[in-house]
């Protein structure tokens, strides 16, 4: 593990993320992550605001129209992320906070699908409000998120290994 | 603009308790996931109402998305309140900060926009049975609006990159005594 995470480290990509000093290098990769955050947390939190009865005059299928969102958010975050892994694959790596994270996310996209699967039978006829399953869904993924962008926020503060060479 | 810059700083270097309390191990950490979750709220709320203004989401009435508008503004009241114990915490790291100026030029001019709209469009655009289509106004200013917040949100990421370089003994307030030698 710790020879991959050397080569790795050592490799010119890995090498350009860490050391440039251009503003479209690491200031930049934070910046497409921020708005690719807020793009892909503020959809769900949208829809499981609407699922918690707030909003009642939106139609709950039309919000499937902010998937879109959603997903260019989670593709900038995607290509971020990974942007971010490889300058410093040996603190995400070494930092069980990391994996917490990654599992808040996984967890959130499986109760988006869900959720949006919900979405999708509302307004048929016969259902007139959300039902306490689609509220428990949407209380699940707002304390998901929050918990994934906690964890993101405290990945700075809590690896104890920045460099395979240290 | 030296001399107001100079009050700022002490003026928040005063805040001890809460920069001790900031400077908890948890502090910090805090008020930071605190920030960032009411970002994603802001976003949440105002971004989509934008894009619906823009066409996106025609069959949602605009009046109805707009119930969520209050989730905006309490991202923004989360923001808000984490940011301020930042700044009260380490003065001199935002007063001085090219980056933070920008933010708060990019912050202003997105008040003053959606203030525009709220002058200019918001009953037009909400009233009942009001056209699938905002005014093209509306729309103008919904570019705007997301342009800008996201100008914030970049500016605000590019804060730790553009810190003024200490130039004395450390402390909060220690440039509001250097600084003005800096620049004379």
């Amino acid at each position: 593990m710790n020879d991959f995470l050397l080569w790795l480290e050592s490799t010119a990509f890995s090498t350009w993320v860490r050391e440039s000093t251009s503003v479209f290098a690491f200031p930049a990769i934070l910046s497409v992550h921020a708005i690719g955050m807020g793009l892909a947390v503020g959809v769900n939190a949208a829809i499981a605001l609407r699922l918690l009865g707030f909003a009642p005059g939106v139609p709950p299928r039309e919000l499937h129209r902010f998937a879109p969102v959603m997903w260019i958010g989670v593709w900038m975050n995607t290509a971020s992320g990974l942007v971010l892994l490889l300058g410093y694959p040996t603190k995400a790596f070494t930092n069980p906070v990391f994996y917490m994270k990654l599992a808040l996310i996984a967890l959130g996209m499986w109760l988006y699908v869900v959720m949006t699967r919900q979405l999708m039978s509302e307004g048929r006829p016969g259902l007139s409000g959300p039902e306490p399953n689609a509220r428990f869904l949407a209380a699940a993924s707002l304390v998901c998120w929050a918990g994934a962008v906690t964890t993101g926020r405290l990945l700075a503060y809590t690896a104890h290994r920045i460099l395979a060479t240290w | 603009m030296v001399d107001f810059q100079m009050w700022l700083v002490q003026t928040f270097a005063r805040a001890t308790p809460v920069a001790a309390m900031m400077r908890t191990a948890w502090g910090w950490p805090i008020a930071e996931s605190v920030h960032f979750i009411g970002l994603c709220l802001l976003v949440g709320a105002i971004f989509l109402f934008d894009l619906r203004l823009i066409g996106l989401g025609r069959r949602i009435p605009i009046g109805a998305l707009h119930k969520l508008i209050p989730w905006g503004l309490l991202g923004f009241a989360m923001t808000g309140a984490s940011g301020i114990l930042f700044l009260m915490t380490e003065p001199d790291q935002y007063v001085y900060n090219p980056a933070f100026h920008l933010k708060m030029l990019f912050m202003a001019t997105a008040g003053l926009n959606a203030l525009a709209f709220y002058i200019t469009s918001y009953r037009k655009a909400t009233a009942p049975g009001a056209p699938d289509e905002a005014p093209r106004l509306a729309k103008i200013i919904a570019v705007a609006s997301l342009t800008l917040w996201i100008g914030v949100i970049v500016s605000g990421r590019l804060l730790t990159f553009y810190r003024p370089f200490p130039c004395g003994p450390e402390g909060p307030g220690f440039l509001a005594e250097c600084l003005p030698n800096y620049y004379r």
